[in-house]
């Protein structure tokens, strides 16, 4: 049989005495460290290339260096480096999409998503809204908001984890549900913050919109989220979860980790994020739609934004950095465009192309990884 | 005392409608190491995943010492030291070879918080020393950028790193060359004598033959053979593998004649 002549060379091959040279000459990876300065930071780039957020950074300071010199030719016409560009546009629009970013990043991460984020926005603002007026406690307002965020992105996630359909689905149809349950509790009417916290002074104003001059309260919102959210994604075990479900469940399930319950944890951060968010927004906008239709648009925004930093629409890949510079990128080119060229009508022409053509970059860096 | 490690009894396993298993039985012993045999889908694989507790058998029972287990899952096979290198998704692509190695035993300070630079180099410690593997440059490489060898060997070296008592290997030397393949072989022998048994499926007879104590051959889901090296032969097993349980015994009339 022609098939036990095949084994049988198979056999004599594998009794063949081992050439012990060859195996002692192979490469130590332990030796093969990299030295000095430079070795050290040109590994660690190359280990960056393609997984986090370098080159897409590359491209947001390229852009901020070229309006900055643009500002500085021309401040009469392009107003960037202006006090009120920076403070009054900048470092509200950035923290608030970038804070949403993280959150819909570390979902996506967790390889889901959830499409109902702009009416849970509107939703959580309902609840903070109702609760300060019941309680007359803006703090018990804002855990409310914070809860109520957590709540609902959790009764997502059942349902996600529970009849297995896809996020994208079970999301789409709870999102008209939480426009509707945001009608159901206020009417129709839209909800806004009683006038005296929207005042200088006023502690919760401190601590949500404050004015500084050249920056506000947000920015540095974005500054705690974004440090914890990094420690905790990429530092913390759980996040170390997080990664493994999102990039392949099967093979996190065989080393005992459990991907449902990995799953809810990942919706579960997500909406105490959208629910602080909720709060961080009507502290500077203070009138919402409960039906959302206020802040729809975020919904979209923030899966660009963590796309735009390197988030992988299948899951298991993503970095909060890059998250916060999808983010910041973003609003960049919507400022640019309103600034430069009075063309805020043009937004999401722009908005749009720019998100297509760094997810095909990200796609090509994805090839050139190492 | 009995020398008895894990024992299964009147294993069955369903997926809907399809019987995949039929009351299979056997038993790992200490120091041993087994070869698991048999045709494509004859439920190797399958018996590989109840061993390890992955996948939850539909009857039958499964002892540990002599002591029955009654609720298998992988969390309870992980606390009695099976180890198991399965045939397919057993890495994370995405992720680096070390992130991989500790996945869901990450190395961790009391808050959780990883020690990444620690387990980057036992990473690169292991790889050096359990198998021996051309090619990759350094355990923060990502999975995806590897070779299946080379993913193999990553996989090989997670299970060895961790095992205790039981190793299960399933087929894992499906795309190694031949010197990762015999360097791996040796080690599930040197294994043997530092008390730690293992399970080795695979299609290939003389590296069964070569290594394992004994041979257990399955057929559609049924157990056909059970026998220590000694009493059989390579030819036996082929029979065994390639004809069923009508094909062993033909092999036996005509080697009785
Ligand atoms: N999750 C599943 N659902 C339904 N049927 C399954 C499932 N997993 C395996 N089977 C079936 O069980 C049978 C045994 O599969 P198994 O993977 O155990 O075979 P195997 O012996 O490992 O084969 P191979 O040598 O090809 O790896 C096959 O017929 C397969 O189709
Ligand atoms: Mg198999």
């Amino acid at each position: 049989m022609s098939d036990e002549k095949k084994s049988g060379t198979e056999l004599h091959v594998l009794t063949a005495p081992l050439q012990t040279e060859t195996i002692q000459t192979i490469r130590r990876l332990a030796d093969n460290k990299p030295k000095g300065f430079w070795g050290k930071l040109t590994s660690n780039l190359q280990f960056i290339r393609g997984r986090g957020a370098l080159e897409i950074s590359v491209v947001a300071v390229v852009l901020l260096v070229a309006y900055s010199i643009w500002s500085l030719a021309d401040p009469e016409n392009f107003r960037f480096l202006s006090e009120q560009n920076i403070s009054g546009v900048l470092t509200q629009s950035v923290p608030l999409l970038g804070i949403l970013a993280i959150a819909v990043g570390i979902l996506m991460v967790a390889g889901e998503f959830d499409l109902s984020l702009g009416f849970a926005l509107a939703f959580n603002a309902v609840i903070f809204i109702r609760i300060l007026e019941w309680t007359g406690n803006i703090w018990i307002g804002v855990i409310g908001g914070i809860l109520s965020g957590t709540l609902v992105a959790l009764i997502n996630g059942l349902i996600v984890v529970w009849t297995k359909i896809p996020s994208f689905i079970a999301t789409l149809g709870m999102g008209f549900f939480w426009g509707g349950a945001g009608l159901f509790v206020n009417g129709p009417n839209s909800v806004s913050l009683p006038n005296e916290y929207t005042k200088d002074g006023n502690l919760f104003h401190f601590t949500f919109a404050q004015d500084f001059g050249w920056f506000r309260s947000q920015i540095i919102w974005l500054v705690i989220i974004g440090t914890l959210a990094w420690y905790f994604l990429h530092r913390h075990k759980l996040g170390n979860h997080i990664f493994a479900v999102g990039g392949n469940p099967a093979a996190a399930k065989a080393i005992s980790i459990d991907p449902n319950k990995v799953k809810l944890m990942s919706f579960g951060i997500y909406g105490a994020l959208v629910g602080l968010s909720s709060v961080i927004f009507i502290a500077r906008i203070p009138s919402v739609s409960p039906a959302g239709t206020t802040t729809q648009d975020f919904t979209l925004f923030a899966i660009a934004a963590a796309v735009v930093g390197g988030a992988s629409l299948v899951g298991g890949k993503g970095s909060v950095f890059g998250m916060i510079v999808g983010a910041a990128l973003i609003e960049l080119i919507k400022d640019g465009l309103i600034l430069g060229f009075d063309a805020g009508i043009y937004l999401q022409l722009f908005v749009g192309v720019t998100i297509v053509l760094a997810a095909v970059f990200n796609k090509y860096m994805e090839g050139k990884a190492s | 005392m009995s020398n008895e490690l894990l024992r299964l009894d009147g294993v069955t396993k369903r997926y809907g409608p399809n019987t995949v298993l039929k009351d299979v039985s056997f038993t790992i012993n200490k120091n041993e190491v087994v070869g698991l045999l048999g045709d494509n889908g004859a439920g190797k694989s399958t018996l590989v995943k109840i061993m390890s507790g992955v996948v939850p058998m539909t009857e039958g029972s499964y002892s540990w010492e002599g002591k029955a287990v009654p609720n298998v899952n992988r969390a309870e096979t992980e606390r009695l030291g099976v180890e198991t290198i399965f045939q397919d998704s057993a890495l994370v692509p995405q992720m680096s070879i070390s992130r991989n190695i500790f996945m869901g035993r990450e190395m961790t300070n009391a808050l959780g918080f990883m020690k990444i630079k620690k387990m980057d180099d036992i990473a690169s410690e292991i790889l050096d020393t359990v198998v021996t593997i051309e090619g990759i440059k350094s355990s923060k490489q990502l999975v995806q950028s590897l070779s299946g060898g080379q993913a193999q060997a990553v996989a090989i070296a997670r299970a060895v790193h961790f095992k205790r008592s039981l190793l299960i290997l399933d087929e894992p030397t499906s795309a190694l060359a031949v010197r990762a393949t015999e360097a791996l072989l040796d080690y599930l022998v040197q294994l043997k004598s530092e008390g730690v048994s293992s399970v080795l499926v695979t299609h290939n007879l003389h590296h069964a033959f070569q290594v394992c104590d004994r041979h257990i051959v399955m057929n559609h889901g049924k157990k056909i053979l059970d026998v220590k090296r000694e009493e059989t032969t390579v030819e036996e097993l082929t029979a065994a593998v390639v004809g069923g349980a009508e094909g062993l015994e033909k092999y036996r009339a005509n080697k009785k004649k």
